[in-house]
């Protein structure tokens, strides 16, 4: 990830204008949202992180931080969004009982529903759907199973996948993903 | 004013014979399992003057105090020396036990041969031997020069000036008048109530302000007990604990008080009007009327500046003939036994700080002002608005430590703004929802109270935007009249630009104004903030260091209303316990001045009123200082700053002393410490490390002294001269732990110059040390005392025999007083 993909470390203030001080208030109404109004940036959230501890932008704190401000147009095309584990040990933490992991999880819904979803999780999710593999398996691989004596890999159910999928709203979040992330791989 | 009833300056021991009696204390096997008790009973016996030796058990217990009544009426003793424990354990027992026998309480001294022997050199027994041998040949130096001395006694007029009519004041007035005594409330404004009765809501329960402060100010008002004087100032007060005299002025207010009724028909008919200060200048009142409609008491004051002389309001008032345009101001004369001090604070508007524009952008105002706003009984009936165009704002920027936490402005944390702020938020976002957005610029947020923090996540939970960062400056858009902030998100770490509608400045709360005149009028003094610095900043904080003065509120330091209200009630109790008695006993261990050599006579000196921490002296042109003995608390640093050696501490005479210091260098000076302690903090040390057990070497002869302000250069010299081999001077730990105030630093600076002189005359400089050792460093002064001793023992006799007989013949001249 290179750096000036990142929304911390631009050098330009941050305007008014950037600004949407209605945004905290869509946040706390949505599941898991609730108590992000009481996080107070003491970052144990991010201290205990094991994503934080090896990337140099994923800072849980910071992504709450710009959620309460109302930096929502950074917060969604920030791709550190995407890079929580969602082990929860942020959640546990809290001293304010901020579900910090679920805030991010509504987060990556509404980038989701916004189109921004890097092409990693966007391939993989057509992945799901066209095969119910998370991974497609490379044509190279199956072949040298065969020659190796292996057997034939079981067979997907992308049908019955697909209907779970779209009971929980999944299509819409992936099939609304045609916009840009501000992601540069 | 006739002055208390103190010794004379010239008084000499009685010319009786001395009869010395010395006790020496076993203390169970605490001093005889080191000390040997024989070898100092029989060395005792030796010492002149000594004519009875007798050894205890355990002096303290009831047998042993019999002995001693029973020597002292039997031998007929005049002088009592008790070798026991230190004399911070028990010697109000044994002054208690001599008294009983008829002796004065002042003739007896104690030798602490435990603390300072037994336990601290448990290892060399002989050492510890010749150590208690010396503070008894020392104690008994001492007792030879001790005088009678009795307990002062002044009378109490049983009554109470408060100063200052702000909730702190109005609390401590209300206590003592419940309590039983007359109470003067002065309030300088024409009415109680001070800050708090401008103020809509508190936090953290956003009970209203006025509601809650208005009984309590009717109360003032009707307390049978309490005289209010309104509109008045403070002129003069002279005397001391117990029996202050006290000028007021009364400011004409052109209405005779016993005749207005308050109806306010001279009101409605007064034709001028001008901005009303107590409202921020955003609301007005008549040329006739009172600052607000709940105010106590309820007279109405003509504004001379402004009034046209219509004579309206006369007309109306009629046959009330409530208005007198010629009343002229009123002094007024009051006797008084305690005083306390609740003046309060300022608010400082910060026209200087021109990147905030206060002043300048019509939307930036101060919280005071908001507080005014957003009051219901306020200039615009509760509503926020904005001075540019009368219209709500949609978003508010509140900025903290405006002022303070700068040291430029205000160094200190002025207290309550974090909470104020986040009341005002908290209004503001439960009033308008989500149609009005809150920033919050902070630095750090500070809750510490009860309920506070909980009160901050109130704030969160409504919506408020918190951003740590100072705003650096405000720019307006000329158009709009927004207001453009530029700060640090710190928690982002970038820059940061936020619109504002509003912007509202939580100022720093200052020292009030005429803090000087009070600070002057009552000699008290103020710290570096500005504010009046109390006797001690843990254990007396609502007292003056002038006896009898006491504070309440915020004038001592910002505080709240809960704690300004505590710490009223607090004053009240202070000052009951002086008001209360019939008469103050003071204790006889206070300077007094020998007017025959007092330099002031002649010239203009006062060396000795400037040097004061108490202002217990007073100076007054070609007459010998007076000490005011009521005010005197006995550090004794005059005694060592007269330069004319005019003044005497009784109990710590410079006689007494010096020959404390003779006789602990009688024998083999060179391999001896002396060291002059003082009573609070490092002559406690020394006796921690006793009780502790830490051992150090036993070279040292300590002398007590009440504070480290009374070690005179002579002591100094003189121990030099008579070639002791190292010299300690202990204190209380700079800057705040003495416990007269600064007598520490009075030391220092004396004992700075001396030791340079001493140096260059060739004395070598570890010989002379000071060390600030606390009542909790035992340790500490083990270890003090270890390095002085390996110093010494590293100059060698030798040297220190060279270096005294070179330094002798200068301080021989330098002392040549003493030789007679």
């Amino acid at each position: 990830m290179t750096e000036n993909a990142t929304t911390t470390t631009s050098k330009e203030p941050i305007k008014a204008s950037e600004f949407d001080p209605k945004f905290k208030y869509e946040l706390i109404k949505m599941h898991g949202g609730e108590k992000l109004l009481k996080c107070y940036q003491c970052g144990t959230c991010t201290s205990d992180c094991p994503i934080a501890r090896y990337s140099d932008d994923y800072r849980p704190r910071t992504i709450l931080r710009m959620a309460n401000l109302g930096l929502k147009d950074r917060v969604l095309k920030s791709n550190t969004l995407w890079l929580c584990a969602a082990c929860y040990t942020c959640t546990d933490r809290c001293p304010q009982d901020v579900e910090v992991a679920s805030v991010i999880r509504v987060l990556r819904n509404l980038a989701a529903e916004n189109g921004c979803v890097p092409q990693v999780f966007k391939d993989q999710a057509s992945c799901i759907l066209e095969s119910g593999y998370a991974y497609k398996i490379p044509d190279l691989r199956i072949k040298k199973r065969e020659t190796t004596g292996l057997p034939p890999l079981p067979k997907g159910n992308p049908e019955s996948i697909r209907k779970i999928l779209k009971g929980v709203s999944f299509m819409k979040h992936v099939e609304g993903s045609k916009g840009e992330t501000n992601e540069q791989q | 004013m006739s002055q208390p009833q103190t010794p004379t300056p010239n008084a000499q021991p009685p010319k009786e014979d001395l009869r010395v009696g010395v006790f020496v204390c076993h203390c169970g096997l605490n001093i005889a399992g080191t000390v040997d008790i024989k070898q100092v009973t029989e060395y005792a016996k030796t010492i002149p003057d000594v004519v009875f030796v007798k050894e205890n058990r355990y002096t303290c217990a009831d047998p042993g105090q019999e002995e001693i009544r029973k020597a002292i009426k039997e031998q007929k003793l005049n002088r009592v020396v008790i070798a026991a424990c230190s004399p911070r354990m028990h010697e109000p027992t044994f002054r208690r036990t001599v008294s009983e026998a008829g002796l004065n309480p002042f003739l007896y001294e104690m030798a602490n041969i435990r603390e300072f022997a037994s336990w601290c050199h448990p290892n060399t027994p002989q050492e510890a031997t010749e150590r208690a041998k010396d503070a008894v040949r020392m104690a008994v130096a001492k007792a030879r020069l001790m005088m009678p001395l009795q307990t002062i006694e002044v009378p109490v007029t049983n009554k109470a000036l408060v100063i200052g009519g702000g909730i702190a004041g109005m609390n401590a007035a209300l206590d003592l008048a419940e309590m039983g005594f007359k109470v003067y409330l002065l309030e300088n404004t024409q009415s109680i109530g001070g800050h708090m009765a401008a103020l809509d809501k508190t936090f953290p329960t956003l009970d209203c302000s006025i509601c809650i402060e208005g009984p309590k100010m009717v109360d003032c008002g009707r307390h049978p007990n309490i005289q209010i004087f309104a509109y008045s100032d403070l002129v003069k007060v002279d005397g001391y604990i117990g029996n202050f005299k006290v000028k007021i002025r009364k400011n004409p207010r052109y209405v005779i008080p016993e005749r207005c009724t308050g109806c306010g028909e001279c009101r409605d008919v007064c034709p001028i009007e001008y901005p009303n200060d107590w409202d921020m200048n955003l609301g007005t009142r008549k040329a006739i009327s009172v600052p607000f409609d709940q105010a106590v008491p309820l007279i109405y004051a003509i504004d001379k500046n402004y009034c046209i002389e219509c004579f309206k309001c006369t007309d109306v008032c009629g046959a009330r003939q409530a208005i007198d345009f010629e009343q002229k101001a009123e002094e007024v004369d009051i006797e008084v036994g305690a005083i306390i001090v609740s003046t309060g604070f300022d608010v400082y508007l910060p026209y200087d700080m021109p990147l905030l524009g206060y002043g300048k952008y019509p939307n930036v105002i101060t919280s005071m002002e908001f507080e005014r706003l957003i009051l219901a009984a306020g200039p615009t009936g509760g509503k926020v608005i904005r001075q540019s165009d009368g219209k709500k704002p949609h978003s508010v920027a509140f900025i903290q430590c405006v002022g303070s936490r700068d040291k430029n402005k205000y160094p200190y944390c002025s207290n309550y703004c974090c909470m104020y702020t986040l009341k005002h938020v908290v209004q503001l976002k439960e009033k308008y929802k989500e149609d009005v957005e809150v920033y919050v610029f902070y630095m750090d947020m500070r809750t510490p109270g009860k309920g506070y923090e909980e009160f901050y996540d109130r704030a969160r939970e409504r919506g408020a935007n918190f951003i740590r960062g100072r705003v650096s400056r405000i720019d307006e858009d000329p158009k709009t009249h927004n207001l453009i902030l530029h700060s640090e998100d710190a928690n982002l770490g970038q820059p940061i630009e936020v619109e504002a509608e509003m912007v509202v400045l939580a100022t720093a709360s200052i020292p009030k104004k005429g803090s000087d005149e009070i600070a002057r009028i009552l000699n008290l003094s103020r710290g570096a903030d500005g504010f009046f610095m109390e006797s001690h900043p843990k254990l007396e904080p609502m007292d003056a260091p002038t006896d009898g003065v006491f504070y309440a509120g915020a004038c001592q330091g910002l505080k709240d209303i809960p704690f300004s209200v505590s710490q009223g009630s607090g004053a009240a109790s202070r000052a009951a316990t002086v008001i209360s008695k019939p008469k103050w006993k003071i204790e006889p261990i206070i300077s007094i001045v020998d007017e025959t050599k007092c330099r002031n006579k002649t010239a203009k000196c006062g060396v000795c009123q400037d040097k004061c921490p108490y202002g217990a002296i007073r100076i007054e042109p070609n007459k010998a200082a007076q000490i005011i003995t009521a005010s005197c608390h006995g550090c004794g640093t005059c005694v060592a700053e007269c330069p004319q050696h005019a003044i005497t501490q009784m109990h710590f005479t410079d006689a007494q002393i010096m020959a404390q210091i003779r006789s602990a260098l009688e024998d083999k000076p060179e391999e001896k410490i002396l060291a002059i302690l003082c009573n609070w903090c490092s002559y406690a040390g020394a006796d921690l490390a006793g009780t502790s057990r830490f051992e150090y070497p036993p070279s040292v002869r300590a002398i007590r002294v009440m504070c480290s302000g009374r070690v005179d250069r002579e002591f100094i010299l003189e121990a030099l001269r008579l070639g002791a081999g190292m010299v300690l001077i202990g204190a209380c730990h700079l800057p705040y732990d003495c416990h007269y105030i600064n007598g520490n630093y009075k030391m220092k600076a004396r004992t700075d110059a001396l030791k340079g002189m001493l140096t260059k005359l060739g004395m070598s400089p570890e010989r002379f040390r000071v060390e600030y050792v606390s009542a909790a460093e035992g340790i500490h002064y083990a270890e003090v005392i270890k390095e002085i001793d390996a110093d010494m023992k590293a100059l060698g006799k030798e040297k220190i025999q060279a270096e005294t007989a070179k330094l002798k013949p200068v301080l021989d001249n330098m002392l040549k007083r003493w030789k007679k």
